[in-house]
């Protein structure tokens, strides 16, 4: 359900609500118009392209390099206990870009722009309601994936 | 019913003997290689081992006493190096120290919540972990009837029995959203070579409780736990199972 | 796009008014309001009941009262005259100047008061730090805290890694800003600022620290625009709206072509320089959307006051300040003066009149014939630039 998505939710409703879904199973998905095959991240249901209201949703690889970033200290609601945090804007190797907060695996590194990162699926550990959200982490970090079949 | 539990791992504490051997010998016949924790490992722990090995198993002993904390994590480890990874946790490893209140012991109540209740915490913790980062895994945890109901001269063993119900409710909301299922069977009285020692008395008057007119096998309460540990029960968590024939509805 | 015969009728501005901004705990918003329209209307020399319609320019969310347009329509005696809302963030003001220029230059109505006016201090700090995180887009963005100043900090770290733009270069926009606005008496703050002080305030968002960040205020202020015939009829010195541009861009930074620059406030100033029938060298004075010091340098740019990438060295030269190349914000812009949201674009409006007018006092830019107002909404979203002329 698309309301799990963000460490904070204001978009409960959506008509890629598939992606919180996905992103639950450790999966990073983007759109794919099956009319004219153009590919979105973030995915989008109604194609940017041709119009069309049919997609499917594709794995992408979350693999990126960090094109801006800051850090905020005064923070919005809901953030006031992460704060300072580190905000990254990423252009992603499959296409588009993603925005995430950067994660432990880089938490004492310094940031630059250029500089390569993974997206990485996160679903909050100790939250008693399912929220789950994304990090940028180094490269070749593993993250839990739910078996197909499971 | 196809349980599906082909080359899963279990481990299974209190697993030598009685219900807990059944439960090892119960899962191996539906495919589990099967890991054992118990206090002693001795010709009885091995008649076990073997048994899980004449269904083509592989059965992994650990010699532990399960009150050890540091111990749970090193054994459910080992469990993972030898036999390849973990899938399923059964806790089964309990004990009694019957007395009216006004007769028990300081000691005789922190041992029986200690090995009872800790024991399970201690094995719960350990593979909780495991199972949040792999987002699957099965954990049932034995409790009795005498964790619903009281029952005289077992203040210790029926907190320890209740503790395990809310301890197995409370974990199976935090590992939900990693797909780790936690459920509770509650057996009443099973006959196993321990109960066959008690006076007879005890065994009629659990018979007269019981709807069915019969008293448990040990293979009652592993058939419970079998299909609780399938993906055929991958939507029932938080759940009590009793195995009691009716001796407490 | 403008149709390209933008023929047909002038709009001229005959009236300006303007309150102070601040904290207005005295007042509520069609009390503000009312102050700036009776400046207008006063200093137009007409009465209300000449005026065919009122646009208003405000941003909802922020005020207990809904449906402001009808409240403020009533509170200046205007009903039953037609009137509504405009909105476009930050860009409100000039959404409603636009709204107003459009409905005169069809010949629907002759003469318009836009009325741009904003509290920003009625809601409680929870109900603030609430919108706060809304400001962007908040399917794929809000939800990992983004805030207004964490995107135009995220531009500043672009521009300053692509450019070489320097902290330095951005504390010396805040410090001319406020230089302007202590000699401006409708500003919020009305003290100049030293670049140590500014150095040392409080962390914000990286590389912004408070004084980098425009405050919010409270505040009104109003236009009265006429078509051609009746600006020659009421005003002794017409302003004339010669270019009029908009534009939009995404909201989602993840689909902006690039972050050094806002291209809706390039495709506007295109559009307003080739109406006018100017280049970026004519522009005499200018107010500039300075919500954030790199907000400025980026302005600079967009606006053509000097090539891409070298917004920095623009005011390190002090090639907007009065005497440079082309004066920028010396009203205090939004720094100094403050930001009541929906008002800002009708401030910038009444400054750059009163420019052109030669009625500037002491922040009086020599020669002043030809003047700019670049608005935008947000994180660059809308963008509404404005070439004004006298004759």
């Amino acid at each position: 359900m698309f309301k799990w998505f963000g460490l904070v939710n204001y978009a409960p409703h959506t008509k890629v609500a598939e992606f919180a879904t996905h992103l639950k199973d450790g999966r990073l998905v983007g759109s794919r118009c099956a009319a004219c095959g153009a590919h979105t991240f973030p995915p989008r249901a109604d194609c940017d392209a041709c119009m069309s209201p049919d997609f499917t949703l594709v794995e992408v690889s979350g693999r990126g390099v960090v094109h801006t970033y800051t850090t905020i200290s005064a923070a919005p609601s809901g953030f006031e206990q992460l704060a300072p945090y580190r905000l990254g804007l990423v252009d992603l190797e499959d296409g588009g870009r993603a925005l995430a907060c950067f994660g432990d695996t880089l938490a004492d590194a310094d940031v630059a722009i250029g500089m390569p990162v993974q997206v990485v699926p996160r679903l909050a550990e100790e939250r008693e309601a399912i929220t789950v959200y994304y990090t940028l982490e180094r490269p070749g970090t593993p993250w839990p994936r739910t078996p197909l079949d499971g | 019913m196809n349980l599906g539990l082909t080359d899963r791992v279990a481990l299974v504490t209190g697993g030598r003997t009685g219900i807990g051997a059944a439960i090892a010998g119960g899962l191996a016949a539906e495919g589990c290689h099967v890991a054992i924790v118990d206090r002693t490992i001795d010709e009885e722990a091995r008649a076990t081992a073997r048994l899980i090995e004449t269904h083509g198993r592989r059965c992994h002993l650990m010699e532990t006493d399960v009150r050890d904390f540091a111990a749970a994590e090193t054994r459910v480890r080992e469990t993972v190096a030898t036999l390849g990874r973990l899938d399923i946790l059964v806790c089964n490893a309990g004990i009694t120290a019957d007395a009216p209140i006004w007769k028990l012991s300081e000691a005789q109540w922190d041992t029986v919540i200690d090995v009872n209740l800790k024991g399970y915490f201690n094995y719960n913790r350990a593979a909780a972990a495991v199972f949040k980062d792999q987002r699957h895994g099965k954990i049932v945890n034995v409790a009795s009837i005498n964790g619903l109901r009281g029952k005289h001269a077992q203040t210790n063993y029926s907190a320890s029995k209740g503790g395990i119900i809310a301890l197995s409710k409370a974990l199976a909301r935090e590992v939900g959203k990693f797909g780790v299922n936690v459920n509770v069977i509650a057996p009443g009285m099973v006959l196993t070579t321990m109960a066959e020692q008690l006076p007879p008395e005890f065994l009629e008057q659990a018979m007269d409780e019981t709807v069915l007119g019969r008293l448990a096998s040990p293979e009652d309460c592993a058939n419970a736990v079998a299909f609780l540990c399938s993906d055929r029960a991958r939507h029932i968590t938080g759940e009590i199972l009793r195995v009691d024939g009716g001796q407490y509805i | 796009m403008v149709a390209s015969t933008s023929s047909g009728r002038r709009v001229g501005v005959v009236g300006v008014g303007h309150t102070p901004f601040g904290r207005r705990s005295d007042a509520t918003v069609q009390e503000l309001a009312f102050e700036a329209f009776r400046d207008a209307v006063t200093d137009a020399g007409i009465t209300r009941d000449v005026i065919d319609a009122t646009v208003v320019g405000s941003v909802p969310e922020y005020h207990k009262q809904r449906s402001l347009a009808g409240v403020i329509q009533e509170y200046l005696g205007l009903a039953p005259r037609p009137t509504w809302l405009t909105e476009a963030a930050c860009a409100s003001g000039s959404a409603a100047i636009r709204t107003a220029w459009l409905a005169i230059k069809a010949g629907i109505h002759d003469i318009v008061a836009v009325i741009g006016c904003q509290k920003m201090t009625e809601l409680d700090t929870a109900e603030i730090l609430a919108l706060m995180g809304r400001v962007g887009e908040v399917q794929w963005e809000s939800g990992f805290g983004t805030t207004f100043p964490g995107y135009y900090a995220m531009f500043a770290r672009r521009h300053m890694h692509e450019f070489g733009t320097t902290r330095q270069q951005l504390v010396e926009v805040a410090v001319k800003n406020h230089h302007y606005g202590s000699l401006n008496p409708m500003a919020l703050f009305r003290k100049e600022i030293t670049e140590e002080k500014a150095a040392a305030s409080e962390a914000v968002a990286d590389p912004f620290r408070v004084y980098d960040c425009c405050a919010n205020a409270d505040g009104a202020a109003c236009v009265i625009l006429a078509s051609e015939e009746r600006a020659r009829e009421i005003a002794a010195v017409p302003v004339w709206l010669a270019g009029m541009g908009c534009a939009s861009a995404s909201m989602s930074v993840l689909r902006r072509p690039h972050l050094t620059g806002l291209p809706s406030a390039e495709r506007a100033a295109a559009e307003a320089y080739a109406m006018a029938g100017v280049t970026a060298q004519d522009i005499r004075v200018a107010d500039v959307h300075d919500c954030f010091t790199i907000a400025e340098i980026m302005a600079y740019e967009d606006l053509g006051f000097c090539p891409r990438g070298e917004g920095g060295r623009f005011i390190e030269e002090r090639r907007s300040y009065v005497g440079g190349t082309v004066p920028v914000n010396v009203d205090g812009g939004l720094k100094a003066k403050g930001h009541p949201i929906g008002a800002t674009g009708v401030s910038m409006t009444y400054d750059i009149v009163k420019q052109l007018r030669g009625e500037a006092g002491e922040r009086q830019v020599p020669d002043a014939d030809v003047g700019l107002t670049h608005n935008v909404g947000g994180i660059g979203q809308y963008c509404f630039v404005q070439v004004l002329t006298r004759e």
